[in-house]
């Protein structure tokens, strides 16, 4: 048996939350967007490595829409570049943290005993610590970049998929499909990988959507204080960081990486809300 | 984990505008600082006090510390003239080795005791003694005879400027040794006290807090005191350059050491405020590694210096630094250009010798100031400047002491290629560049360029005596050596040197930079309008 996403119902939410469509709809344009960066980009030359000192903050102008930074690269190009790094970043995260959560959850939920208890509490200790917390010890032992980012941040947050497979293994490990293939004698890691990790998978999709917004903020948060990605990487939180002391004078060199920050979270966060509710059993759709 | 939309929206909007504002808001007030009032508070961008000892004292305290404490003479950058304080007046010999300081009188120190010249024997020679710090300072001085209470004569090893020696900004002060009574004094010193002849006195200290040290009037004071002179001074420290702003707009601090060029141009503008701009003694370099790693290749060295273009650096920085065209900055013995220009062409031709390509690509290892944004602007411009040429530039900003201790580790393979830092004089002589950064030493210390050049060691010992005796000899020799350093050893390049950008309240006279004595300001000169 495998979880098949309820088209029905998405189309029919589709219709009734047109927030969670615009945010799908935004954020289709922001992966498209970062997917061609380098042809989108008026200087796509800034989004890697090159520097005009001459034209440094620059204001926004015809040729360059949202001004230049401090080194004189046009923001605009630094902030297509950014996408790329934030999306690498989300997918990274989740994709580590969904894969580590959620087979140690299924494990824990479907084995019980012992080696749930074990697992359960050494997630119980990860959890404990507040993720921002924890990521930012991580990144500091380790050396400032976009993969410290990516480890701190994931370090933190395969807890919650543990827990949440967990849960959910527990729910279907007493059901009857799975009594069926323990009695016809399939080791247990087929019936983990087969059974019961796709009736896992729901909540975990929900979650994810959820997540992408939290693992953007906190990502720009550890560029912002110096952990994260490190120049000449483009990178919305380092953006931020390097253009706060300019603030009031400067504006655009922070407002508009800090706008695309707050655009893509608040995207993802809606389409996760749009997701939770349409894949929502007791949600009644007419 | 339930959330609904309202709530997440509202959680996104303050996470983002809490990320754009970060460290720049806090609380007006707390802490006791305030601009008004007989209270002058000092918004400095660092911690204020890491060193209590005089005779130690080697870093950012300077700033506090010359309210506290007072030397024989201070030097004016301005008429480039030796000024009494503590000596009256001074003579040297016809050799130049010896000079006879002439006491103030009616000086005490803050723990009663008058000043005389026994006092100042025993602490110059503690201060030599302990050999911290800026004690090399005093190495010219063979001994001090005390002939008379307001006398003190210095017999020395070879001639020097001991007048300008002794008006340096670090271990120059003269203390009072038996402050402690029987106790011991480093110890007490660090409780925090004082022992020292100036305006003012550490009246409270707080390691961390926002306004981390306190000082009040020394009511004995020998300069006097007048009803419009500041009678507390307070230091608070504002790492963020648009609270240090807001703070001096609102009158909750008196002075502000830095700002943005452009908040700074905004400053001189604004009603209320007030702004001095001057040419600094502080300068930055970036220090080759030439003991060990790619960099221990002359050609390799001097490809980096080709790829440096300082010219964009001080373009891209709007007037906070001017060009650096040599290690010494302008107003000071030995200035002049001696330097490298730019040449991509040739660099690439250089490392294509030195066996670097596509095939062999180079990695640098550079470590540079965490927070410095300035710096973080020269790293980016090199960066890219190396990367056109198939180098890949590895950059670590760092605290200063987890930078300097990766610098001198024993193990050569864990030291950095390039090592990026400010320096500036104890006094207003460049020996200090010379002899702490490029003078050969067992173990590194600030020689980070750890270079062994034995014809530069050479040239570096006899500045002190040249310069008393032969200033424009000593001047053609500290261009000779940069010569050495600069183009022929290839160790160094000096990227530019700060433009000292002051903000202040207008409601106060009498301040005047003083580039010898960086970020200092001499509270007991100044008086409210």
């Amino acid at each position: 048996m495998s979880a098949v996403l309820p088209v029905a119902r998405l189309r029919s939410l589709a219709r009734r939350d047109v927030l969670a469509t615009i945010a799908a709809v935004a954020l289709a344009v922001i992966v498209l967007a970062a997917l061609l960066a380098p042809w989108l980009s008026p200087y796509p030359a800034d989004g890697t490595s090159a520097t005009h000192p001459a034209d440094s903050l620059l204001g926004p102008t015809g040729s360059h829409w949202m001004g230049t930074d401090a080194v004189g690269r046009d923001v605009l190009t630094r902030i297509l570049y950014g996408a790329r790094t934030s999306l690498l970043i989300v997918a990274a995260v989740l994709a580590i943290s969904a894969f580590a959560g959620v087979l140690l959850g299924c494990i824990a939920g479907y084995a019980g005993g012992w080696v749930g208890d074990v697992i359960m509490r050494v997630t119980d200790v990860f959890l404990a610590f507040p993720a921002l917390l924890l990521s930012l010890a991580l990144a500091v032992i380790l050396r400032p970049g976009v993969g410290t980012a990516i480890i701190a941040i994931a370090a933190t947050w395969w807890p919650w998929y543990a827990r949440l497979s967990c849960a959910a293994a527990q729910a279907v490990r007493g059901r009857a499909y799975v009594d069926s293939a323990r009695c016809l004698g399939l080791p247990r890691w087929r019936i983990v990988l087969e059974h019961v990790l796709p009736n896992s998978l729901t909540p975990v999709i929900v979650q994810l959507s959820l997540d992408a917004g939290g693992v953007i903020l906190t990502a720009a948060a550890l560029s912002y204080l110096g952990l994260g990605a490190v120049e000449p990487t483009s990178e919305w939180g380092l953006m931020v960081q390097q253009g706060q002391e300019s603030f009031t004078t400067e504006w655009w060199v922070v407002t508009f990486p800090g706008l695309a920050i707050l655009v893509t979270a608040f995207c993802f966060n809606m389409l996760g809300e749009g997701l939770r509710q349409a894949l929502d059993p007791r949600r009644v759709i007419r | 984990m339930k959330r609904t939309p309202l709530l997440t929206l509202t959680g996104l909007l303050v996470a983002v505008l809490a990320l754009a504002g970060c460290g720049s808001t806090r609380a007006p007030g707390g802490g006791g600082g305030s601009g008004a009032g007989d209270t002058f508070t000092y918004a400095f961008h660092l911690n204020v006090v890491t060193e209590w000892d005089p005779a130690v004292s080697y870093s950012n305290e300077s700033i506090a510390m010359a309210n506290i404490y007072e030397s024989l003479t201070r030097y004016d950058a301005t008429t480039k003239k030796v000024l009494p304080v503590l000596a009256t007046k001074w003579d040297k010999s016809a050799d130049g080795k010896t000079w006879t300081f002439t006491l103030r009188d009616g000086v005490t120190f803050h723990s009663g005791r008058k000043l005389d010249s026994t006092a100042v024997k025993e602490a110059i020679e503690r201060t030599k003694k302990l050999a911290a710090g800026a004690a090399y300072i005093w190495d010219p001085v063979a001994s001090i005879a005390t002939p008379s209470p307001t006398s003190v004569v210095f017999t020395l090893k070879y001639p020097v400027a001991l007048d300008l020696v002794a008006s340096s900004g670090y271990g120059a002060y003269i203390y009072d040794t038996t402050a402690a009574g029987s106790g011991d004094l480093a110890a007490w010193f660090k409780t925090p006290h004082d022992a020292g002849t100036g305006p003012y006195t550490v009246a409270s200290w707080q390691a961390g807090a926002e306004t981390e040290l306190k000082l009040s009037a020394y009511d004995d004071y020998w300069g006097g005191w007048e009803k419009d002179q500041y009678k507390n001074v307070a230091f608070r420290v504002t790492p963020e350059i648009t609270t240090a702003w807001q703070l001096l707009q609102r009158g909750d601090v008196s002075f502000v050491d830095r700002l943005t060029p452009q908040l700074f141009a905004q400053a001189a503008k604004t009603d209320g405020l007030a702004t001095s701009e001057s040419t600094s003694f502080q300068n930055l370099v970036a220090l080759y590694n030439t003991a060990s790693g790619p960099l221990a290749d002359v050609r390799v060295r001097r490809a980096v210096q080709l790829l440096t273009d300082t010219d964009a650096v001080v373009s891209a920085l709007h007037g906070a630094v001017a060009p650096a065209d040599s290690l010494i900055p302008a107003g000071l013995l030995g200035e002049g250009p001696v330097g490298v220009k730019p040449d991509a062409a040739e660099a690439k031709k250089l490392l294509a010798e030195a066996g670097y390509g596509s095939g062999h690509p180079l990695r640098l290892r550079l470590t540079y100031a965490q927070g410095d944004k300035d710096q973080s602007i020269y790293v980016t411009l090199l960066g890219s400047a190396l990367k056109q040429a198939g180098v890949k530039l590895d950059a670590r900003p760092m605290q200063w002491d987890a930078q300097w201790s990766q610098a001198k580790s024993p193990n050569a393979k864990q030291r950095q290629d390039v090592f990026v830092m400010y320096w500036y004089p104890d006094y207003a002589d460049p020996y200090s560049w010379f002899v702490n950064l490029f003078k050969s030493a067992k173990e590194p210390y600030f020689n980070l360029s750890y270079l062994d050049d034995p014809a530069v060691d050479a040239t570096i010992d006899k500045l002190p005596m040249l310069t008393a005796t032969s200033p424009d000899q000593a001047a053609a020799d500290y261009r000779s050596v940069q010569q050495r350093i600069i183009v022929e050893d290839a160790a160094v390049t000096p990227l530019y040197v700060l433009n000292d950008q002051r903000a202040y309240r207008s409601d106060f006279t009498g301040y005047a930079d003083n580039p010898a004595y960086p970020n200092v300001v001499f509270v007991h000169d100044l008086h409210v309008k």
